[in-house]
């Protein structure tokens, strides 16, 4: 421990709470929280707090974070549970504010009309999440609460973005618009990256067991696998065309199953390309640091290197393998996402839409969702890596 | 002088090519037969360099600054409780996705290079935060207890103890955050911003591999002199303040 390090028991005032919530307090009412645009182009007129939803609405937004400030800045020890409901609560129900900002100001005879998101409601929906941390942070509060609160927020989010009041958000309005699309971008995304991620973890166990085998191959093998991760992505995507054009021209079969210089092969190669660095870092490490007194413990229980492997070496490696996959599959799905420049399709195919055609809404459309999975990928291989982690009693 | 050798060759090669794309002619128009105009001639290739390194340089300076002082203020005993928030922080942001941080910046500041910049710089410091944390945090106690009992005051302790000895793994994080945002700038061309990426997105836009290929090309070459570059600067510092592990 550091000798600067002040001991901050649960009951000491928390100054980080407090700034965040003066912080968003500060901004909500400085910024617009929601636009209303006649159409799809045209650019809206904002509306500040106290227009978008009233002077109820704006009370008792400010009348929460206030609330939250003057909270956790009372010696109670006992203080973050109800800071936690309040601060969930809030997160869970924001997209009411939405709601009834629509239902106030969007025009009746305007069937093109539609409300956007403004820069206060990313805010204050930014400093609630990080409020969030702060206090599961501070609780210390095990995984399954946290998935729980995770999975009460975003299920309310869904809930809400479905129901008929957020029909005029120009986010729904642009998913309504095209529903299969999403759907099979949503289905490229996964196959593509989860495809990368499993080739390459099988190259990748090769790869590590190769050098393994033989120190010969250690330099080798990872001066190359970290090359390939130094070259940015749109080279990459960029210099695989020319070769697989000119292979599909030659071999008319590689054509007729897709390959081409365009589209899902060379996207897939580029992205198992990346994948290998963590994932043959990782895996490499993991079964080279099992310590040698356990296998020579394993040996004198009279198990062959084959039982030794299986039994004992892999599954005190597993955790650290499964960091590896952690890190490559949410790079793999932001990559997917630039993979829509060379047709690959994807979440990333609307994004460049978007962008091409300045609808900033089609442009949300295709960022958030690859967003949400890269944390949720994130999330979940984060768990599943503690749960795999031997306990001392197992191990 | 034989660290500087790489880094000095990559540079002369990406300059030469930068300026002479015009002479492999011949070769793009053996690799696209079908196309009149097979050297892009939008931007002169010597400007979308000079435009892609300075966005680059740019972020690379104000994230590093902004990193390194954000992380010097949550490791002090007036910043420690932000601490478990800012590590928190450097790791959870870089689970977004670059590309997905560039978009998100259009709609707020339009686009252009404005936009670019700004996540940029939000991206590329959090690799630089969370590595100064771990430079800072692995700085041993003993170490800084020391220097305070030579008489040193917290804030030389800061300068001549715990920054040099963390420097090592925040220039990590340095090479880290610009290997990224070289990346990030080249996908910004379809943002506005004018950098390498453009000749790559033209081309793909109109079918000519030419334009991809030249744009690729002087990419792949940016990032690798850029990268050899920290390599030997990494080299330089090892041998220089860990003479035990030199050689």
């Amino acid at each position: 421990m550091s000798i600067f390090s002040s001991v901050s028991p649960n009951s000491m005032p928390n100054r980080v709470l407090p700034v965040l919530g003066l912080l968003a307090l500060a901004l909500v009412w400085l910024l617009e929280l929601g636009v209303i645009q006649p159409n799809r182009i045209v650019p809206g007129t904002g509306h500040g707090l106290w227009s978008a939803v009233g002077g109820a609405g704006a009370g008792l937004v400010s009348l929460i974070l206030a609330g939250c400030v003057v909270l956790s800045l009372l010696p109670v020890r006992r203080r973050y549970l109800p800071l936690l409901a309040l601060v969930g609560l809030s997160l869970a129900l924001l997209p009411l504010l939405l709601e009834v900002f629509a239902g106030r100001h969007l025009p009746e005879d305007a069937p093109y009309a539609r409300s956007s998101i403004g820069a206060g409601f990313w805010c204050l929906l930014f400093l609630l999440s990080l409020m969030l941390i702060e206090i599961l942070g501070r609780l210390g509060s095990g995984r399954g609460l946290q998935l729980l609160i995770l999975a009460v927020i975003s299920g309310s989010w869904l809930w809400f973005l479905r129901s008929d009041g957020l029909e005029s958000l120009s986010l729904v309005r642009e998913f309504n618009a095209r529903p299969d699309k999403f759907e099979q971008a949503f289905w490229t995304h996964m196959a593509l990256a989860f495809g990368a991620v499993g080739i390459s973890a099988c190259l990748a166990f090769l790869l590590a067991l190769k050098m393994i085998r033989s120190v010969v191959w250690r330099r080798p093998i990872l001066g190359a696998v970290s090359f390939l991760q130094t070259i940015p992505s749109l080279a990459v995507f960029g210099l695989l065309i020319a070769p697989l054009s000119a292979l599909a021209a030659a071999f008319p079969a590689l054509q007729a199953i897709g390959i081409r210089g365009i589209g899902w092969a060379p996207a897939l190669l580029a992205l198992v390309a990346y994948s290998l660095l963590p994932m043959v870092r990782n895996t490499f490490v993991a079964l080279t640091e099992v310590p040698e007194s356990l296998a020579d413990a394993g040996r004198g229980m009279g198990m062959n290197e084959r039982q030794l492997f299986f039994k004992l070496k892999l599954p005190l490696a597993l955790p650290v393998m499964v960091e590896g996959v952690r890190i490559t599959t949410i790079q793999a799905i932001g990559l997917t996402a630039v993979a829509a420049l060379i047709g690959a399709g994807g979440f990333g195919s609307f994004i460049f839409q978007g962008l091409g055609q300045a609808a900033m809404d089609l442009v949300l459309l295709g960022a958030l969702p690859t967003i949400a999975l890269a944390l949720l990928a994130d999330a979940l291989l984060t768990m599943l890596a503690a749960i795999l982690k031997p306990t001392p009693a197992t191990a | 002088m034989r660290i500087w050798l790489p880094p000095v060759l990559l540079t002369a090669l990406l300059c030469a090519l930068s300026a002479g794309m015009p002479v492999l002619e011949p070769l793009f128009q053996w690799v696209q037969p079908d196309k009149q105009n097979v050297i892009y001639e939008r931007e002169s290739f010597l400007f979308l360099l000079q435009n892609h390194l300075m966005l680059v340089v740019i972020s690379a300076l104000v994230g590093t600054v902004a990193a390194v002082a954000g992380g010097i203020f949550a490791t002090r005993p007036s910043g420690r409780d932000f601490l478990p928030l800012v590590s928190q922080i450097a790791s959870i942001g870089q689970t977004f996705p670059p590309v997905a941080v560039l978009a998100l910046a259009v709609p707020v500041l339009g686009f252009g290079e404005a936009p670019i910049l700004v996540a940029l710089i939000l991206y590329g410091l959090l690799p630089i935060l969370r590595n100064t944390l771990a430079g800072l945090e692995g700085v041993d106690a003993t170490v800084r207890q020391a220097a305070l009992g030579m008489g040193m005051s917290s804030f030389q302790v800061l300068l001549q103890v715990e920054l040099p000895l963390a420097g090592r793994v925040i220039l990590a994080g340095i090479r880290t955050s610009v290997t990224i945002n070289i990346a990030t700038a080249a996908i910004g061309s379809t943002i506005g911003a004018r950098t390498l990426g453009d000749p790559v997105i033209a081309g793909l836009v109109n079918g000519n591999t030419a334009y991809v290929l030249q744009g690729a090309i002087l990419i792949g070459l940016l990032a690798l002199t850029v990268d050899s570059l920290f390599e030997a600067a990494e080299r330089v510092w090892d041998r220089r303040f860990l003479p035990q592990t030199a050689g």
